[in-house]
């Protein structure tokens, strides 16, 4: 039964205009950086690059197809979770809007079951769009720009990767990234199991995201015993597979730290749908 | 009478080691002249503070006067200034000065050690201090200082070549105390380091060794090689 009604929510959201923003925004946003890196990458790099510039000098193909899928995981990582919300934070609220919600109620399917087939679908969604962001990132940006060592620049310093040593960290870091989108889905479909209407959670779910943020950039003292369970903290984990070495107790933390926001997230949904008044 | 003699005798001193360092650098510029083009299979490591890179195979290609283009499948990190800059300075003849200063042993070999002093405005190298083998009128260490790269220490290993003054080992010592990250670009969350005082013992010094061999030497490169983009 889970499954079945899984397969119905995945339907229902593959049957709304709104799903489709999120891969169409995805796209556009990448065509946008991978134009810019056409026309005028090289001012990119050096700005990366300039400290040492006065130095030494970087000699190669530093442009490539691997950089880039860098520097679009960069940048978008924190933009994909504004196209998730938009569509899970409406999983539970949107039937409450639409009054669908006593009639799914009514199904032979226990209320814990209807949260679990949300997130279940909402997790395929996330998995899509993830899959659809390392295909422009990999696929199509390395078929543009070509493949090559890797620059990566961290608060350490500089780490140069050669070309056969990067493949598998972009597969590990996208599987985090999708953990961190997955925990974004999570906090949505949590907010819409207390909401009405469909607007509420997607926006509160940013609104947290950039409160998150924001505290987890501040550089005081006083947030410090707070930063390390902020999930925002942990979005950017997958940036750690690009150390060298890599920090495997860090990732393993903020895997850990994700998984259990996950598992939170959705317990609380649980409950609060479980006690949901849907007579009135 | 015994001022003047004493005089006469520090100015003709002087006057004898200028020429000497002249000529030395004329011997050098000679063999410097002798290769029109080359090209080398390099092996470029890299031990830079703030920077973590393996080793890179690259070919390197010269033309005279001034051509140079490092081709590698990888990212390869050289010197800003200090592989051919030394040469094509010394090359322009009358843009400098050069004070001899003196005998000493270096790594086991007899040198000579030149300053050079650009007389011209607008040169890049404020500073070249040379260490000339006076055996084979090599240069085998060079303490460069420019305007806008520092210093850098240059020391040459010589091989095969030597008859055409390439070496077979470079080994660059460049500063890189004023290496900074943009914390916009480096947007490290998980980093935990930030609190750290900077360690005062770190080395502030960097050094890059070029390990050279297959030179092919005078036997023409294309110009077609200098215009390529990596």
């Amino acid at each position: 039964m889970l499954l079945k009604n899984t397969y119905n929510e995945f339907i229902k959201i593959i049957a709304k205009p709104r799903s489709y923003i999120g891969l169409g925004v995805l796209t556009a946003l990448i065509l946008v950086i991978l134009f810019a890196m056409k026309a005028d990458g090289s001012s990119y790099i050096s700005f990366v690059t300039a400290s040492f510039e006065q130095t030494l000098s970087f000699n190669g193909n530093i442009l490539n197809g691997n950089l880039i899928a860098f520097i679009i995981l960069q940048m978008l990582i924190v933009h994909i979770p504004l196209l998730v919300a938009l569509v899970t934070g409406d999983l539970i609220s949107g039937e409450a809007a639409m009054g669908t919600i006593r009639m799914l109620a009514t199904k032979p399917i226990s209320r814990t079951n209807i949260v679990l087939s949300k997130f279940i679908a909402g997790a395929v969604y996330t998995l899509i769009l993830t899959i659809w962001l390392a295909f422009l990132a990999l696929v199509v940006v390395k078929w543009m720009f070509g493949s090559g060592d890797m620059i990566v620049l961290n608060s350490s310093g500089l780490v140069i990767l050669q070309e056969g040593d990067i493949f598998w960290r972009y597969g590990c870091s996208f599987i985090v990234a999708y953990l961190a989108l997955l925990t974004v889905s999570s906090l949505s479909i949590c907010l819409s199991a207390f909401a009405e209407n469909s607007i509420g959670p997607i926006v509160s779910t940013m609104g947290i995201i950039i409160l998150f943020t924001i505290i987890g950039s501040l550089d005081v003292t006083v947030f410090d015993s707070i930063k390390k369970f902020l999930f925002t903290t942990h979005m950017a984990s997958w940036r750690s597979f690009f150390e060298d070495p890599i920090n495997l107790k860090d990732i393993w933390q903020s895997i850990i730290i994700l998984v259990v926001h996950n598992i939170l997230l959705v317990g609380i949904a649980v409950i609060k749908f479980n006690k949901k008044d849907i007579t009135s | 009478m015994k001022n003047i003699f004493l005089t006469l005798t520090i100015f003709c001193s002087f006057s004898l080691s200028c020429q000497t360092a002249d000529e030395l650098v004329s011997l050098i510029i000679r063999k410097i002249e002798l290769v029109k083009d080359y090209s080398v299979s390099a092996n470029i490591k890299a031990d830079i503070p703030l920077i973590k890179v393996l080793p890179v195979n690259a070919t390197i290609y010269f033309k005279q006067k001034d051509k140079f283009k490092v081709v590698s499948k990888g990212i390869a990190i050289l010197p800003k200034q200090g592989f051919t800059d030394v040469s094509s300075f010394l090359s322009k003849k009358g843009t400098y000065v050069s004070v001899d200063g003196g005998l000493v042993v270096l790594n086991g070999i007899k040198a000579h050690i030149v300053t050079v002093i650009p007389t011209v405005e607008n040169s890049d190298i404020v500073l070249a201090k040379l260490w000339v083998d006076i055996k084979q009128n090599v240069i085998i260490k060079t303490d460069l200082t420019t305007r806008g790269s520092g210093s850098v220490t240059i020391d040459y290993i010589y091989g095969y070549q030597v008859g055409y003054a390439l070496p077979d080992k470079i080994t660059f010592t460049v500063d890189v105390k004023k290496f900074k990250m943009p914390k916009s670009v480096s947007a490290d969350i998980n980093n935990t380091e930030k609190n750290k005082k900077p360690d005062p013992n770190k080395s502030k010094k960097g050094t890059i060794t070029i390990s050279l061999t297959n030179y092919t030497v005078n036997k023409g490169i294309s110009d077609e090689i200098f215009k390529k983009k990596d």
